[in-house]
C-alpha cells in the first residue's frame, strides 16, 4: 500500500520565529503554521520596534527632524536623511547647490555599498557561509571609516540636511575612496565567485521564494526585490533626483524572481554604485555645499512628497505644512514594510528551512518597518 | 539508472564538491596571507578616530580672555531636538556667560546640530567615546566634566565673568550716577529757566488760568 501526502494529515504545529531570532534581522515575529515541515500559513507580527518617530517629528521643527530619520533604515541612514531632506526642500522651495547635490549622490552610493555588504554577509551567514560574512564586514569597516572621516559618525550620520551637505569632503578623501574602490571591485568579484559558485548556496537559493512579476507589482515591491522579478524600476532612472540624470549606470534586472535573482541584483548594484561614485569624484564641481535656510524656517502651507531609491527600495517621505514651524504630518513609505507584506503570500507551501533564505533575500530592516 | 551509474554519479558529485571546496579554501588562504589584518584587540588597542569624530562634547577654554567662549545665548539649547542641554546664565550682554551647563547624554543623538548652531565656537565634539555608565545620573555631564581644563577653568571662567560683570555694573552705576547728576543739574536749570519764564510771562498774561497751578512746569 502506498500513501500519498494528501492522505497523511497531522494536527499541525504553530511555530514562533522571533522576535528574538538571529535570522529575522531585527525584532520581527513570524507566526508560522506548519504541517510537517511545510508551511501552511504565515503571519508577520510587527511593532516591536515602534517608537512613534513620525509623531515625534510632528512635534519638532523641520530642521530637528533629520536626525530622527537615521533611526529608520539604520544600515543606510544617509539615504533616509535624503528622503526627508528632499521633502523639506520641496515644501520650502530650497535649491541645493550643485556640489551639494554631487556630494549627496556620492554619500548615498557609499552608504548603499555599506548596506548591500551587510546584506551579502548576513544572507550568506544565514545560509551557513560564515566566511563571506567576515569578509564583507571587513570591507564595510573601511567604508565606515571613510564615512567617519566625512561625517564624524559611524552609523547615524545625519549629514544630508535640508539644503545640502553641511561640510565639504575632508582632506584626501577622494584618494582614499578611489584606493578603496580599486581593491573593492576585485574583492567583490571574489566574494561573488565564492557564493555564486557554491553548490550549497545555489541549491538553497535557486528556485526558492519565487515572486512573480505580477505579484511584485500587486504587493508594491520595489528596489532589488522588484528588479529581481523582472521589473526594471529604479527611482534613480524613472524619476531622477539630484544629479542622477547625469550619471551613467545600468539598472540590473533579473527575471527569475527567486532568492538568487535578488542576490544577483544586489551584487550587480554594488558594481554600479562604484561606477557612480567614480563619476561623482571625477565630475564634482567646486562651490558651496549647502543652501542657506532661514533661522526660523516656516515653509508656506502645502504638501510635499519626495521619492528616493534607498538600498531597500522606494523610500518616500510625505510632509504637510500649515505655515507654522512644525510639520502637521510626516509619513514615510518604507520599502521593507511592503516586502514583509509579501511573506504571507509567498510562504505557504515552502519548507520551513527556506523561510530564512527568503527573509534574508528580502533584506528588510525593522527600524524602517516599525518607525 | 543502474547501480554502477549511481556509483559513478556519487563519485562525480564528491569530486565536484571537493573541487569547489578547494576553490573556497584557496580564497580563504589568499585572504589569510595577502590581505592585511584589520582586527583590533579592542579594549587593549584603541582605534584612531577621525578629526571630525562626534564623541564627547567639550567647551573650549579661551586662554586669551581667561574664560569659556559660551555666552549663554541658548542657541544650542534651541537647536537640540531632544532637549539635552540646560544652562544657567551668568549675567547677560557683552560679558555674559554660563555658570552651569548640563548635558544629559542619555538622551543625546550626537547629531551635531548644537555645534552648528553655536555662533561663538563655544561647544565642540571631541574624540572620547566610551560614555556608558551603570548609573543614569552618570550620563548627565556638568560644566566641570565638559569644560576644557575641568573644574579649574570653570572657576576661572566664573571669576573672570563675575569680575567683568562687576566692573560693568560699577561702570554702569558710575554712568548712571553721572547721568543722574547731569539730569538733576539739567532739571535745576530747567526749573530755574521755567521760573524765569514764568516771571517774564506773569505780567504779560492778563487772564489767570484757573486749573494751571503756578508750580507746574511749563
Amino acid at each position: 500500500m502506498t500513501l500519498t501526502t494528501t492522505e497523511i494529515t497531522s494536527p499541525g504545529m504553530t511555530l514562533n520565529m522571533g522576535p528574538q531570532h538571529p535570522s529575522t534581522h531585527g525584532v520581527l515575529r513570524l507566526v508560522v503554521e506548519l504541517d510537517g515541515e511545510i508551511i501552511q500559513s504565515c503571519r508577520p507580527v510587527i511593532g516591536y520596534l515602534h517608537r512613534g518617530l513620525e509623531k515625534m517629528m510632528e512635534a519638532r521643527p523641520y530642521r530637528h527632524n533629520v536626525p530622527f530619520t537615521d533611526r529608520l533604515d539604520y544600515l543606510a541612514s544617509l539615504n533616509s536623511n535624503l528622503a526627508i531632506a528632499q521633502a523639506i526642500e520641496r515644501i520650502g522651495n530650497v535649491t541645493v547647490p550643485e556640489r551639494g547635490q554631487y556630494l549627496r549622490v556620492l554619500l548615498c552610493e557609499i552608504n548603499r555599498l555599506a548596506s548591500h555588504l551587510v546584506f551579502l554577509g548576513t544572507f550568506a551567514t544565514d545560509l551557513g557561509a560564515t566566511t563571506v560574512f567576515l569578509y564583507s564586514f571587513r570591507e564595510r569597516e573601511r567604508i565606515l571609516d571613510l564615512l567617519e572621516a566625512m561625517t564624524g559618525a559611524r552609523l547615524t550620520y545625519n549629514w544630508i540636511r535640508a539644503g545640502g551637505v553641511p561640510t565639504d569632503l575632508p582632506e584626501g578623501f577622494g584618494e582614499r575612496l578611489t584606493a578603496f574602490l580599486d581593491e573593492f571591485q576585485f574583492a567583490l568579484d571574489e566574494y561573488d565567485r565564492l557564493l555564486t559558485g557554491n553548490r550549497i548556496f545555489r541549491a538553497r537559493c535557486e528556485g526558492i521564494g519565487v515572486i512573480s512579476r505580477e505579484m511584485a507589482v500587486a504587493y508594491g515591491a520595489s528596489g532589488p526585490v522588484a528588479r529581481g522579478s523582472g521589473i526594471a524600476y529604479d527611482i534613480r532612472k524613472v524619476a531622477p533626483y539630484d544629479v542622477y540624470d547625469r550619471m551613467e549606470f545600468d539598472v540590473p534586472v533579473y527575471t527569475e524572481g527567486d532568492c538568487m535573482a535578488r542576490y544577483r541584483v544586489r551584487v550587480e548594484e554594488m558594481r554600479q554604485s562604484a561606477r557612480i561614485i567614480r563619476q561623482c569624484l571625477r565630475e564634482m564641481p567646486e562651490g558651496e555645499t549647502m543652501a542657506k535656510l532661514p533661522k526660523i524656517f516656516k515653509p508656506p502651507p502645502g504638501e510635499a512628497y519626495s521619492r528616493t531609491e534607498s538600498p531597500r527600495g522606494e523610500l518616500s517621505c510625505y510632509l504637510s505644512s500649515d505655515g507654522s514651524m512644525n510639520p502637521t504630518r510626516v509619513h514615510f513609505r518604507a520599502p521593507s514594510f511592503f516586502h514583509l507584506g509579501l511573506l504571507p503570500a509567498m510562504l505557504p507551501g515552502v519548507k520551513v528551512a527556506d523561510v530564512i533564505a527568503i527573509l534574508g533575500s528580502l533584506d528588510t530592516v525593522l527600524g524602517e518597518v516599525d518607525r | 539508472m543502474s547501480a554502477t551509474d549511481r556509483k559513478v554519479n556519487v563519485l562525480l558529485d564528491i569530486l565536484i564538491s571537493l573541487r569547489s571546496f578547494l576553490k573556497g579554501m584557496w580564497v580563504t588562504a589568499t585572504n589569510l596571507v595577502a590581505r592585511e589584518k584589520v582586527t583590533l584587540q579592542y579594549p587593549y588597542e584603541k582605534p584612531q578616530v577621525s578629526p571630525r569624530y562626534r564623541g564627547l562634547f567639550y567647551l573650549p577654554f579661551n586662554e586669551k580672555e581667561q574664560r569659556l567662549n559660551c555666552t549663554g545665548c541658548t542657541l544650542c539649547e534651541q537647536a537640540c531636538p531632544t532637549k539635552v542641554i540646560s544652562m544657567t546664565k551668568l549675567g547677560a550682554g557683552k560679558h555674559g556667560g554660563v555658570s552651569e551647563f548640563n548635558m544629559d547624554l542619555g538622551r543625546c543623538m550626537f547629531c551635531n546640530l548644537c555645534i552648528e548652531a553655536c555662533p561663538f565656537d563655544a561647544i565642540y565634539m571631541g574624540s572620547a567615546y566610551e560614555l556608558a555608565s551603570y548609573d543614569r545620573d552618570a550620563s548627565v555631564f556638568r560644566i566641570e566634566d565638559l569644560a576644557q581644563g575641568g573644574k579649574r577653568s570653570v572657576e576661572i571662567n566664573i571669576k573672570t565673568i563675575s569680575e567683568a560683570l562687576a566692573e560693568e555694573e560699577k561702570a554702569k552705576a558710575a554712568k548712571a550716577k553721572a547721568a543722574a547728576e547731569a539730569k538733576s543739574a539739567a532739571d535745576a536749570k530747567a526749573a530755574s529757566a521755567a521760573e524765569e519764564r514764568q516771571a517774564a510771562e506773569k505780567p504779560a498774561a492778563s487772564e489767570p488760568a484757573p486749573s494751571a497751578s503756578p508750580e507746574s512746569p511749563a
